[in-house]
């Protein structure tokens, strides 16, 4: 297997060629991926959101936002400059720093977690052996933000709300972690970018979701709980809970629950594709793809066309997760809190334990297959 | 054991159904997708008011006479007449007169009252303020017909649905002459009018039918 394009490798020896020593060129090296998965999250938010307004209004036949930018682009550009020069107002009698520390809480563990997200081989800010473990533990961490800022908003609907989350978000963890299991048990690795790997051998066909079906749904459903979004958005359910733990939020700290919601969308359908879809791998085998051609697969050309490709696809994948996330949000209804953690604990929990048992079953049976 | 497993495939029934009907309402929302907005775009474009349309009243002070019919119907006595009596041609001499349109709620009773048909219904909705007491409109902003939404060019006034030809949902791709669904309110007393002569000429009872619509060609 070819390692594919290393970028730091070329920055570091393009930068001591200069004359700089390799630890400086590696210091010079580490905020640049950083600052381009920040960007990136932060694009593919205002994608999103673009995306969840005019798909909306096509849903309900209505034309959605129109007048800024062509088809309304910058609509969610506009919404954020209106956030961030409003107000922000921190209630009489809320804790101040609960109040402000609850939405950082909420976003930071939220963008720390596009660490582990390949887009290729090499193309991904650090290749973490425990990656897909660190995900799951970063995510554990917003429940408390979101108690913490529900809490200190010193307000009925927003403790209610915070209460939800943390509830909805501690209940959810537990299958998506054994649907997470079970894909790492065929992969062996907890590499974000061994588990892609392992799923580009044969094009679309070895992808995980045909061995993991069951899981893919597992996933997904999580993942919508996780995101707080419909059917599960209960925590903030404006029709009983005016708008939950965001309530006596305004300006950029409301602008930070917003960010944060639609980075956790974007991620988890990013995840997705990574654990279920193939990451980054196109239907067809690139390997086979180049042969046809008569091209080296180690030939700069090729090498370049599969990078973008593989951004392409993932982007591709991931976005249509987006997609069919806000097609249900208009589909299904908002489920009750006791019919929440019924589905939790009592259909989706058994459900993945047995899931995990039968790929484990699977795994000795048939290790050619299911990755002994 | 059986009765578990009974309850186990009835679960499982339960799932798969559930996860039919989730599908089934996707489809759904999935075909919305590909229909045309139906939206009225409203600056730009304005739906016509129909022809009963209740909106802001309008008022001819010289027909007025001052009787304060519209006060007694009105729910909430609205409109203030101000008149002083005359003494020497012992006549009312109305000075002037006021509805406050943010407490109306245009009911129409002064209308179907007025003996003198003084007070008449306009299509005009757009009331909004920046101070509520500019609603209060007295005989002079009574007295202003508003712009027609089809006169205005700078409006592209569209159909309603209840106007639009039989099967047509979007006004805005509106066929050309094609008439709306049903017949139009002038045609249905044209007929009612044959039909009620062809009455008279068989049997000669006029008490059938009130005179209202006799008296309307």
């Amino acid at each position: 297997m070819n390692s594919g394009i290393d970028l730091e490798m070329s920055f570091t020896q393009g930068v001591q060629n200069l004359g700089l020593s390799h630890e400086l060129a590696h210091l010079l090296w580490i905020p640049l991926p950083m600052l381009l998965v920040l960007v990136s999250a932060v694009i593919g938010v205002l994608v999103t959101v673009w995306l969840e307004r005019k798909i909306s209004a096509a849903a309900q036949q209505r034309i959605g936002p129109e007048y800024a930018g062509a088809l309304g682009i910058l609509q969610p550009m506009a919404d954020g400059l209106k956030l961030l020069v409003k107000e922000d107002i921190i209630p009489a009698r809320a804790d101040n720093v609960l109040f402000t520390v609850g939405p950082i809480l909420v976003l930071v563990p939220v963008i720390l977690s596009w660490l582990i997200v390949p887009f290729g081989q090499n193309l991904l800010i650090s290749n973490v052996g425990i990656g897909i473990f660190l995900w799951i533990a970063l995510s554990s961490i917003q429940p408390i933000g979101l108690l913490m800022s529900g809490y200190s908003s010193n307000n009925k609907y927003s403790l209610l709300g915070g209460l939800r989350a943390a509830a909805q978000s501690i209940s959810y963890e537990i299958p998506l972690a054994l649907a997470v299991l079970a894909i790492v048990m065929m992969s062996n690795s907890l590499s974000t970018v061994d588990i892609v790997e392992q799923q580009n051998t044969a094009g679309f066909l070895s992808w995980n979701i045909w061995r993991q079906p069951v899981g893919f749904i597992i996933f997904w459903i999580c993942a919508l709980a996780e995101c707080e979004r419909l059917p599960f958005d209960l925590p903030e359910a404006e029709e009983e809970l005016v708008a939950g733990y965001q309530t006596e939020y305004a300006g950029m700290k409301f602008a930070l629950f917003y960010l944060a919601g639609y980075i956790n969308l974007v991620l988890s359908a990013l995840l997705v594709s990574v654990l279920y879809l193939g990451g980054w791998g196109f239907p067809i085998s690139i390997d086979w793809f180049s042969s046809l051609i008569g091209l080296s697969i180690d030939n700069p050309l090729v090498q370049i066309f599969a990078a973008s490709l593989g951004i392409v696809m993932t982007i591709l994948k991931a976005y249509l997760l987006v997609f069919l996330a806000i097609l249900l949000r208009w589909t299904t209804p908002r489920v009750r809190i006791d019919q929440l953690l019924d589905l939790g604990w009592k259909f989706l929990l058994p459900i993945s334990l047995v899931n995990l048992l039968v790929t484990a079953s699977l795994k000795l049976a048939f290790p050619m297959t299911f990755g002994g | 054991m059986l009765g578990f497993l009974e309850k186990v495939t009835d679960y499982t029934k339960e799932a798969f159904d559930a996860a039919k009907y989730l599908i089934e309402g996707l489809s759904v929302t999935f075909d919305h997708m590909r229909r045309r907005p139906v939206t009225v775009q409203y600056p730009y474009e304005k739906l016509i008011p129909s022809e009963r349309y209740r909106g802001r009243i309008h008022y001819e002070f010289d027909k007025c006479i001052a009787c304060e019919v519209c006060v007694r119907v009105c729910p909430i006595n609205l409109p203030v007449v101000d008149w002083v009596m005359n003494k020497e041609t012992k006549k009312k001499e109305l000075r002037n007169y006021s509805i406050d349109f943010g407490a109306c709620i245009f009911c129409g009773n002064c209308v179907e009252y007025c003996p003198t048909n003084c007070l008449s219904m306009t299509e005009e909705y757009e009331l909004a303020a920046f101070d509520r007491h500019s609603l209060n409109y007295d005989n002079v902003a009574l007295g202003r017909l508003p712009t027609s939404v089809t006169s205005d060019p700078s409006v592209r006034p569209l159909k309603e649905l209840a106007y639009l030809p039989k099967g047509v949902m979007d006004p805005h791709e509106l066929p050309a002459n094609k008439k709306r669904a049903g017949k139009l309110p002038s045609q249905i007393i044209k007929e009612i009018q044959k039909e009620n002569t062809q009455d008279e000429l068989n049997n000669n009872s006029e008490d059938i039918f009130p005179n209202k619509i006799n008296s309307n060609n």
